[in-house]
């Protein structure tokens, strides 16, 4: 038998889970470790495939357990034999006791900020000019000029794109716990920030965060939440 | 999802994608097996520690995997010289 790992987490009213239906149909139940406790179901051991409803149904079974407290999710297709449970909550108890105490009482807020290289005028000045050769520059040379420009240009976009993640960590000092920034240098998506935030401060992170959307009206925000802390929950940082 | 409000407008194709985005992508790993399936075809790696991901990040650790091998096998050809 292999068991598919949800979560796991502290305290909440079990008997609620009965009324769940996870991956494959199956009825999610507890396995307690002393002080932490694993939701799982039983699954036949195939392959998980990713689907809509797999991936929902994943979901669905975090998000019953988020609604009474806040759980460290397993990522999709966790599929284990019972004794790698207990061995991984035995060999990082500390670490999932410390991890599950960090993210008590919040919520995980997705902020995406999507801005156009090149608007206001830097990035990507001049991009799309073909370069040429000829009058005595050759076709080496000019295939290292066209490595080289796009070497600045990417410079150029992770720089602004650390300066906005800057920015707006400046602006919501005080309502954000942690915060998981990832910078993606492309010509779209400058940045993807997770706010850790306490689930009673959510409205006057909310608010912070409208007043500093509205000061940089150049940059388009993608905002969901609250989520499981799914990016507060890497063992290896 | 685990959202009341998406708040990006609502859209269910943006609140699923939101949703991959998080499930596929992030949280607690455990060594073991990749035991996913995407449009039948099995991915199972077994003993690796873990991995289940979007193709995105499952491209990323195999390309990071087979750049080791590679290296390996080159200082292992440099060594035997």
């Amino acid at each position: 038998m292999n068991l598919y790992a949800y979560c796991l987490c502290q305290e909440m009213d079990w008997s609620t889970l009965e009324t769940v239906t996870g991956v494959a149909g199956a009825r999610p139940f507890v396995m307690p470790y002393d002080g932490i406790v694993a939701v799982v179901s039983k699954v036949d051991g195939s392959p998980i495939a990713v689907t809509r409803e797999n991936v929902l149904s994943h979901e669905r079974v975090i998000s019953h357990v988020f609604a009474q407290t806040t759980p460290l999710p397993f990522r999709f297709g966790a599929l284990l034999r019972p004794a790698e449970i207990d061995l991984y909550v035995a060999s990082n108890r500390q670490a999932l006791l410390a991890m599950l105490a960090r993210v008590r009482g919040a919520v995980e807020m997705s902020v995406k900020i999507i801005h156009e290289a090149g608007s206001g005028g830097d990035a990507a000045h001049g991009r799309g000019e073909p370069a040429q050769a000829g009058e005595g520059i050759g076709r080496g040379a000019m295939f290292l000029a066209v490595k080289q420009r796009e070497l600045a240009e990417g410079k150029m976009i992770e720089g602004r794109a650390r300066e906005i993640a800057n920015w707006l960590a400046e602006h919501l000092v005080g309502v954000v716990n942690d915060s998981f920034v990832r910078v993606r240098p492309t010509a779209g998506l400058a940045v993807k920030v997770a706010h850790l935030v306490e689930r009673r401060g959510l409205d006057e992170y909310r608010e912070q965060l409208k007043r500093a959307r509205e000061e940089r009206p150049e940059l388009l925000f993608l905002t969901s939440g609250p989520w499981p802390p799914y990016s507060f929950c890497d063992l290896t940082t | 999802m685990t959202s009341e409000e998406l708040e990006i407008l609502g859209e269910s194709e943006l609140s699923l994608l939101e949703t991959l985005d998080h499930v596929l992508n992030l949280g607690l790993v455990v060594a073991g097996e990749i035991t996913i399936s995407v449009a039948n075809i099995e991915l199972i790696f077994v003993g690796l520690n873990l991995l289940v991901g979007s193709t995105e990040t499952v491209y990323k650790i195999l390309g990071k995997r087979l750049d080791n091998l590679d290296q390996s096998e080159r200082s292992t050809d440099i060594s035997s010289d």
